[in-house]
């Protein structure tokens, strides 16, 4: 009975030890991608604030400024980009941003067309389950995503958003604070609100026209924005990933400890109740 | 000569920070070339080539695509991507270069197309730009 009982023990000791080694390795998978996903969206940044300086600069030195892609519709249709991850076990990564999106989703849907463009096969998985309206999906490029990657979604909302389809284009994503914090984020992206101070203009000259510079820069906007938000989710779950598998291997840890703890109680007593065998064998045969 | 500050960014990186002469650059409306003291201007670029000129020597840069915006005090250019000359791979140029006329005629969309002739107008700046040292 006690040698059985030692035995599913040890069984469970080792059952969990490997499942620590597994989230062990995760662990340090999930921390080094991030420290390259961080790096990335880093280097990514002064490129973009200079972009969207020029941007802001254009809409501030002329006071007739007028572009499609500032100017308000009437909200009829409205597309919700959702960046979540390819993977699971990030802790509640993939939930809370699809949660955040989920509720813009019923706010919105009570008087007007939704379409979703999910990012990351949790997102797509999700949507699909439900049976929401999909304009296109995107599915495991999160971790390789280049400049060129995030500019074909651009141009691919851009070119829906001309035709009329759409008429307001909003993101959700999950912002990398540090390794240890994330936030779940949601920001409009079309028609884009620029507010400026008009105090203090210098004046440039623009080739072609301010309009067609703007126009120009506009999908690159996007596509930085685009870029910025999938590579800082990725960063996300990574940190989240990291921090749910730190939690895992200490939990392996402390049920490693109390097992042996168990283990080695069961092992004395199956040691005591044998002596008190051999004694009391040995006292009946005097 | 007078110089002035120039900075190319890409979304990469910061392809170049430092003082220059001159600069020769393509807008979508010619060539312009750029001294210090110029006016305040913003053009937008497309894919083409990009001089600069360092202690009398000019060094030649393929640009895919941005923006220039001179200020007062300095320039600065946006550029989807950014390579001198002596660092374009010419057989990847050649490369993308078969696959952008590949993608053209299998291009099924408006939007396809767009993209493919953008792709073929990169391979194609890249590949002569290399070729001029």
């Amino acid at each position: 009975m006690a040698s059985s009982n030692m035995k599913d023990i040890k069984r469970r000791i080792k059952s969990v030890e490997s499942t620590k080694q597994i989230t062990k390795a995760m662990e340090l998978v999930a921390s080094s991608k991030l420290r390259k996903a961080k790096e990335k969206a880093d280097n990514a940044k002064p490129f973009f604030n200079t972009l969207y300086d020029t941007m802001c600069e254009i809409v501030k030195e002329d006071a007739t400024f007028n572009s499609i892609y500032t100017r308000k519709r009437k909200n009829n249709v409205t597309l919700l980009v959702v960046v979540a991850g390819d993977r699971g076990l990030a802790g509640g990564f993939n939930a809370n941003v699809l949660k955040l999106a989920q509720s813009r989703y019923d706010e919105l849907s009570q008087n007007s067309e939704v379409v979703i463009l999910p990012i990351g096969r949790k997102a797509v998985e999700y949507f699909e389950k439900r049976n929401f309206k999909i304009m296109t999906r995107y599915e495991n490029i999160s971790e390789s995503i280049s400049i060129y990657g995030a500019m074909s979604i651009a141009d691919k909302i851009i070119d829906v958003y001309n035709k009329d389809k759409i008429d307001r284009v909003e993101l959700f994503y999950t912002d990398c604070i540090s390794p240890l914090v994330q936030e779940e984020k949601h920001i409009p992206i079309i028609p884009l609100d620029i507010e400026v101070d008009r105090s203090n203009v210098s004046l440039t000259n623009y080739e072609p026209s301010p309009e067609a510079v703007f126009d120009s820069l506009i999908p690159r906007y996007i596509a930085g924005v685009l870029f910025g938000a999938i590579v800082d989710s990725f960063a996300a779950e990574q940190a989240a990933r990291r921090t749910a598998m730190e939690n895992a291997t200490d939990n392996a840890n402390e049920m490693i400890s109390n097992l042996s703890l168990v283990y080695n109680r069961a092992r004395q007593a199956a040691i005591t109740q044998e002596i008190t065998e051999i004694v009391s064998g040995a006292n009946a045969q005097e | 000569m007078k110089s002035f500050k120039l900075k190319i960014i890409t979304p990469e990186k910061v392809f170049f920070d430092d003082e220059t002469e001159q600069i020769i650059v393509r807008t979508t409306e010619g060539d312009i070339g750029i001294l210090a003291g110029h006016e305040n201007y913003v053009a937008d670029l497309p894919a083409g080539p990009f001089r600069v000129k360092i202690n009398g020597n000019y060094k030649i840069a393929a640009i895919s695509g941005g923006a220039i915006k001179v200020s007062k005090d300095a320039v600065t250019i946006l550029a989807m991507a950014a390579e001198w000359s002596e660092d374009i791979d010419s057989e990847w140029a050649k490369r993308s270069h078969e696959d952008a006329i590949k993608r053209i005629n299998e291009s099924k969309s408006d939007y396809e197309h767009r993209r493919a002739e953008l792709k073929l107008k990169r391979a194609l700046n890249r590949i002569k730009i290399s070729s001029m040292k």
